[in-house]
């Protein structure tokens, strides 16, 4: 056992002999084990539990107790997309809400399976900070067009909730396929492959996304390529072509957002067709030249 | 796109709308902790419900923040204020209005409209008293004309809030 939870033990332990409320709970915390254990504040009323589920997925359950807890059910809270009814009598203790919980974990199996099926198989938008609640995913599919599926968690073989966001032209062509092909959506597929046939198209695996992402999209702007616009003269519709200088940064722009953006502060300074400042990123000092005709 | 007349901002530029969308789909994704867009179809307004965080003075109150997007947005700030009623705080003026260097001369577009709201959260949670700016009464009074807190010259003397 490791020291952290040995000294949480300990400090329960004292508490348990000076009141009741606290010795139940000491006792309820030793009936589902210390070890599953993560968190406990210092008046004994929340708790934090790290529950395995069947493929290996840690869950933390939160548990917040009333004083006039177990007359009172305890409040919960986990990162699943919905929580549990909770089944309360008055023989009702903490190992009960581990338990209902696992078995909530239990019925949610499917839900993560097709959701890992999706961060493994395509390139997922933010895939880093995806949560276990979080039934949203982001689906980038080529040529600056994405893909918002949301996954029912109670069916989620289902034909998912979908929309698409990109320029007018390619998301019309999407949605049209979606619409003629929907039909085609088989539950005993996996998700990905699924949305390839309904699509006509191969998707971008995770890979590709790497590459795309920061490496070729404008810290300013976000996009990829400028749009097209006589104003940018030569540079309309043209990809990133600075790249910020620091090797710890190193991100992207247009040359055209930087200076548009050197330009609308006051503390950049200019020499001749240059302008110089920082990056918004790093603050590193950078320098672009600036397009004189069209001024 | 066009804008109506009653409405003084000019429309977005395709930069700024195209920047938009990418944040609104970021937003849907994976919204900041306490915050909540309001539904709406408007691109350059956005209303956003703020819950103050739990161990903090704002605990179980809630407040609308209203983020207006200039045309040349990013490069230009976004217009950031509480609608009524605006928290308590020595930072906050009662006509809504937030001083708070990030939306006027610490601006840049590497931050986003989450990034912002995480700033002023993080704001009102540092705070240790309720109270109006002392010279609330003064400013607000100054802004009747209905001046937009961008046109303020503020003073940041005082980051510990």
């Amino acid at each position: 056992m490791d020291l952290r939870l040995e000294m949480t033990q300990a400090r329960c332990s004292d508490l348990a002999a000076t009141s009741s409320f606290y010795r139940l709970v000491y006792s309820e915390i030793e009936e589902c084990g210390w070890e599953r254990l993560i968190w406990l504040s210092d008046d004994l009323s929340c708790l934090s539990f790290r529950i395995m589920d069947k493929k290996k997925r840690g869950h933390i359950l939160e548990i917040r107790l009333d004083k006039s807890y177990p007359s009172c059910p305890p409040s919960i809270a986990a990162d699943v997309p919905h929580i549990f009814n909770l089944k309360w009598s008055t023989n009702s203790r903490l190992k009960d809400v581990l338990r209902q919980f696992s078995e909530h974990l239990e019925k949610l199996q499917g839900f993560w399976d097709s959701l890992e099926n999706i961060d493994k198989c395509l390139s997922v938008v933010g895939l880093e900070q995806q949560s276990h609640a979080n039934s949203y995913r982001q689906i980038n599919i080529g040529n600056d067009c994405c893909l918002i599926l949301n996954i029912d968690a109670n069916d989620p073989r289902s034909l998912p909730e979908c929309r698409f966001m990109g320029s007018d032209h390619l998301v019309n062509s999407f949605r049209n396929k979606w619409r003629r092909n929907n039909k085609k959506w088989s539950k005993d597929q996996p998700l990905s492959v699924n949305l390839a046939i309904i699509l006509e198209t191969r998707l971008p695996g995770p890979r590709d996304a790497e590459r795309d992402d920061q490496k070729f999209e404008c810290g300013i702007c976000y996009a990829q390529f400028l749009p097209t616009d006589e104003g940018f003269g030569d540079k309309s519709g043209c990809r990133t072509d600075y790249t910020c200088e620091n090797a710890n940064c190193g991100r992207a722009f247009h040359s055209i957002c930087v200076g548009e953006w050197l330009q609308s502060i006051t503390t950049t300074r200019r020499s001749y067709d240059f302008l110089f400042g920082n990056c918004p990123y790093c603050s590193e000092p950078v320098s672009v030249r600036i397009n004189t005709k069209c001024e | 796109m066009t804008s109506s007349a009653a409405n003084s901002n000019r429309s977005l530029s395709k930069i700024a709308t195209k920047r938009l969308q990418k944040e609104l789909v970021e937003w849907q994704v994976n919204p900041p902790a306490g915050f909540k867009r309001k539904v709406s179809d408007n691109l350059q307004r956005w209303i956003i419900e703020v819950n103050g965080a739990p161990g903090t003075l704002y605990e179980n109150e809630r407040f609308e923040l209203q983020v207006d997007f200039p045309e040349q947005y990013p490069m230009e700030a976004p217009q950031v204020i509480f609608l009524h009623s605006a928290p308590l705080h020595p930072h906050i003026y009662s006509n809504g209005h937030i001083c708070l260097d990030i939306l006027y001369d610490s601006w840049s577009p590497a931050m986003t409209v989450s990034s912002v709201c995480i700033s002023i959260l993080s704001m009102l949670s540092s705070s240790t008293v309720k109270q109006q700016p002392e010279d609330n009464d003064r400013y607000v009074k100054n802004c009747r004309n209905g001046r937009s807190p961008k046109e303020t010259r503020w003073w940041f003397h005082d980051d510990k809030v």
